[in-house]
């Protein structure tokens, strides 16, 4: 074509036309309604579902593990367990009484499980002492009940695009769970990384799925015999803080400790309670390990709000009004300052969808209307303008007034 | 308990750009009563970000066009002021180094066309006059479209006021290029942002074209001090003082209607809820296969129309902090286009497929943002726009492991062309695919720019069948998927173009009320 041609051509726009007309006019008349790739994003993140517990057994004196398999549902259908990384977590829905609340467990069988011919997912809860979501659990859930959740959710997984292959685990209590998954999956030999775990308990009694933690050490041992790579590719490190009669490692998981079982370049997951998280992080920071190698899990908030840095303490016991606004429709209850706001809408029977309940995911993102509110520091997940523009989560929000908030409708 | 009124006068499905953009319009226009609905529990669609471990990471844009200085308003940032959404936008340094490793072309150019075409004469002697001459045409074709795109005009006058765009309209951006007898490295060096529309040179009506390149290289191009999410929250929040609804959590399952036109919608909950208008952010593949209710409410042009378009690209982004400041890590470019060729029907064909991909962007988001994350740490996103095509049968078993072998093949292609070491530097890493779109903002198949910007497909054509394309009454399509195209600056534009629709048929039809009622008077 040259410059001369085309500065004279003015017919373009009617050509183009003609053209695009021609096209569409060509096309078939059948509709084709089908959608692969939202296919395959449902079936990675089915949302809320219902399943079927299929077996309960105790997985320490004090702790007792539930496995879930897909339920069918009453239109037909049947609930599918979604593809999993060792490490996340499940979110449960519960009616308890009149309120509905919500409630993240980590998901403590491999995801190879959940691919079998017979899927199954297991969480494992640990009732040390008396609470309120535990106790239901324990006295409520038996083989053969359906309960509803939503999996899977979190990021506290093995990432061999940043991580080394060393993976040192510092777990306290239940904290062990998202160790159990990945150990499970080592056995099972689809997840290659040299995992050794210090596990912090107060007393061997205390232990959590320490059997399956062993039959997990015995495959790979057994796996080892087979394939030298296997060598060193789980080890399980029990560490008692309080029990004279113990024989292996004793006292808490400090840096001394972290050291003597670290080799090379490692990547530290840590998951447990606030108290052992402060000082595992004061370890890692001495080490000079940096955020990179250091990953730790999402943190419920703790339930004494004393815990919470620059909690305000004089709030606690105050009771204050809070209206809750869904669409055109409003709602006034009461709310009390120490607790989440998530957790007062929940007690009036009133859903909101929480997930992680760590400030964390955001799913429980909320509009404050009016009112002060107290964030807690912990596992803030709150994007930059929603602080500047008063959004806020509600898992992890406190009321220091009367409040209004918006929430979504579900 | 009702959450909604019975009616509204206008519902949109969907508060991304484009649906917050028409209630913006409408609301301008007196149009008060909307109610915007939104399936995430974030408005903005794309135009997000997300946090991990306390940091926030952009999930999309990497440059916001026709924004404009504050003095030289281009047509995005004058609707924004106008509408009174205040925006802190940061410009971006640089328009692009482009890299070609093939033929060693290495080369960083600046937005203003006499800087820009000064910076390839210093590579290239003596093409500098020329490219200045290239880009004065396509900044008059940007012009025109910007003129007639609101001023409907006869072709008559068309010709006479805007003849550059006319004479141009039927070539593709190859063939205009063509004439100027660039070498084959100019010709390169003018071409990295034919990936932002996402289709060949050898096919890419050059009306597209030249908006872009005359719209980047003229106003240079912006981000939002708090990610494109500030720009999604500032929509909402006017969008909500001038009194519509709008609610999260809320897909849209179902558009309603009777006798060709719509009457409502049916949200995924049950939620059945009535209006005069309804704005669809969603699909027309979608809305006229699955959506409208009853189905045999679609005439089969709609079908036709869905099935003769092709869908235009989808992500596949690589978003990465990395522990160390830019200068310690060797980044010295906010966007670096490149690849071993800039042959477009080459790439094309790599874009077919899950790779390997050559052609990639990257973008280093500090370097326009400082405040992107703490001190001591890097924002750092890999980005490629293949075709859905080799996405289709992907299996769930397989997801998480494509992911990293896409990530790990971009990340190797980026370290080998710039010498700049990643990997050892990740503190988080997030891959976006087709299937991560679809989840969180439903799009059909994960598309995000629409359909094809073809020369078969060409935007004058779009705007010349308006009226035919038009096929339920009252239902207007707000996206991508609309006549302006993609991108975060054509979302608005589709936006306003879906308000000024509705606003022409209430217009009509108060029109024709007032002709009822006066000949019920005469009568």
């Amino acid at each position: 074509m040259k410059v001369k041609g085309f500065l004279k051509d003015i017919g373009g726009a009617s050509r183009v036309t003609k053209m695009r007309r021609e096209m569409i006019q060509a096309a078939s008349p059948v509709p084709d309604p089908k959608d692969p790739i939202r296919e395959l994003a449902d079936a990675l993140h089915p949302g809320r579902q219902t399943f079927v517990v299929t077996q309960v057994r105790d997985a320490s004196p004090t702790s007792r593990t539930y496995r879930f398999e897909p339920a069918s549902n009453d239109d037909g259908t049947k609930s599918h367990i979604p593809a999993f990384q060792a490490g996340q977590y499940a979110t449960f829905f519960l009616q308890i009484g009149d309120s509905l609340v919500s409630r993240a467990y980590t998901i403590s069988s491999a995801p190879y499980e959940a691919q079998g011919e017979t899927p199954f997912f297991e969480i494992t809860i640990r009732r040390n002492v008396s609470y309120f979501v535990p106790d239901w659990f324990f006295e409520n859930v038996h083989t053969g009940c359906r309960v509803d959740a939503a999996l899977p959710h979190g990021t506290f997984y093995y990432e061999p695009l940043r991580d080394a292959r060393k993976i040192v685990a510092l777990a306290g209590g239940s904290g062990i769970t998202p160790f159990v998954s990945m150990a499970r999956e080592i056995a099972h030999g689809t997840l290659p990384v040299d995992l050794t775990i210090l596990y912090g308990s107060v007393k061997a009694d205390d232990i959590v799925c320490g059997e399956t933690l062993a039959a997990a050490e015995e495959a790979c041992a057994a796996l080892h015999a087979e394939d030298p790579s296997y060598e060193g590719r789980l080890k399980v490190v029990h560490v008692m803080s309080d029990d004279p009669s113990w024989k292996g490692e004793r006292g808490f998981i400090t840096r001394e400790l972290i050291e003597k079982y670290s080799e090379g370049d490692t990547t530290y997951m840590f998951c447990g309670p606030l108290a052992m998280y402060r000082a595992v992080s004061a370890s890692m920071d001495a080490m000079g390990v940096t955020l990179r190698r250091f990953r730790h899990d999402v943190m419920a908030q703790p339930s004494n709000v004393k815990q919470i840095p620059g909690f305000p303490e004089e709030q606690i016991g105050q009771v204050y009004r809070l209206t809750v606004v869904r669409g055109i429709q409003e709602d006034v209850i009461e709310a009390r300052a120490d607790e989440p706001v998530a957790v007062a809408i929940e007690r009036a029977g009133i859903l909101i969808d929480t997930r992680c309940r760590g400030g964390e995911c955001g799913f429980c993102r909320s509009q404050l209307l009016s009112g002060r509110i107290f964030v807690s520091p912990l596992g803030d997940g709150r994007r930059q303008m929603d602080k500047e523009m008063g959004w806020f989560h509600a898992c992890s929000a406190y009321p220091v007034s009367d409040l209004k908030v918006k929430i979504p409708i579900l | 308990m009702a959450f909604y009124k019975e009616h509204y006068e206008v519902v949109i499905i969907g508060g991304g750009l484009a649906g917050m953009a028409c209630a913006l319009q409408l609301q301008l226009k007196g149009v008060k009563d909307i109610l915007i609905l939104e399936k995430h529990n974030l408005p903005g669609g794309l135009a997000t970000s997300y946090v991990r471990d306390g940091i926030e990471i952009e999930a999309t844009l990497h440059e916001m066009m026709s924004i404009g200085s504050k003095k030289d308003r281009l047509k995005v940032g004058a609707f924004f002021d106008e509408a009174g959404v205040s925006i802190d936008w940061l410009k971006v340094p640089e328009a692009y180094r482009f890299i070609q490793t093939t033929d060693g072309i290495d080369i960083t150019l600046h937005a203003g066309f006499g800087r820009m075409s000064m910076e390839i004469d210093a590579q290239y002697p003596g093409w500098g006059k020329k490219v200045l001459e290239f880009m004065d045409l396509c900044n008059t074709v940007y012009d025109s479209m910007n003129t007639l795109s609101v001023t409907p005009m006869s072709k008559v006058q068309m010709l006479l006021q805007h003849p550059e765009f006319v004479k141009t309209a039927g070539y593709t951006a190859q063939e205009v290029m063509a004439t100027f007898g660039f070498p084959k490295e100019v010709e390169e060096i003018l071409t990295p942002y034919w990936i932002y529309v996402g289709n060949p040179m050898s096919t890419l009506p050059f009306t597209i074209y030249a908006f872009l390149m005359a719209d980047y290289f003229r106003g240079g191009s912006y981000v939002c001090r708090g990610f494109s999410h500030e720009m999604s929250m500032k929509m909402q929040a006017r969008v909500e003082e001038n009194g519509a609804q709008f609610e999260l959590r809320q897909e849209v399952d179902k558009i309603l209607v009777r006798d060709g036109r719509v009457y409502g919608v049916r949200t995924k909950r049950g939620d059945e809820i009535h209006a005069d208008y309804v704005v669809s952010g969603a699909y027309p593949n979608k809305v006229y296969t699955q959506m409208i209710e009853p189905l045999s409410e679609v005439p089969e042009g709609a079908v036709k129309h869905v099935n003769g378009r092709r869908l235009s690209v989808c992500p596949v982004s690589v978003m990465m902090v990395l522990e160390g400041t830019p200068e310690q890590l060797g980044i010295k470019d906010y966007n670096i286009f490149s690849g071993n060729t800039m042959d477009t029907d080459e790439i094309w064909k790599d874009l077919h497929t899950t790779g390997p991909y050559r052609f990639l962007t990257s973008i280093c988001l500090n370097l326009a943002n400082p405040g992107c994350t703490p001190e001591g740490y890097t924002q750092f996103s890999i980005t490629t726009l293949p075709l859905v095509d080799g996405f289709l049968d992907l299996k769930e078993s397989e997801y998480f492991d494509f992911k990293r072998r896409l990530a790990d093949q971009m990340i190797s292609e980026y370290e080998q062309t710039t010498g700049v070491h990643l990997r050892e530097h990740i503190v988080e890493i997030e891959v976006e695919t087709p299937v991560t779109v679809s989840h969180y903002v439903g799009a059909w198949k994960g598309s995000i720019y629409g359909y094809s910007h073809s020369i078969d497909d060409h935007a004058v054509a779009r705007l010349q069948m308006k009226e035919e394309d038009h096929f339920i009454e009252g239902l207007e399509f707000a996206g991508a998927h609309a006549i302006s195209g993609n991108g975060m600056g054509p979302a608005v534009t589709n936006g306003r173009a879906a308000a000024k629709a509705i606003l022409e048929d209430l217009e009509r039809r108060d029109k024709a009320a007032q002709k009822e009622a006066k000949g019920g008077a005469d009568r």
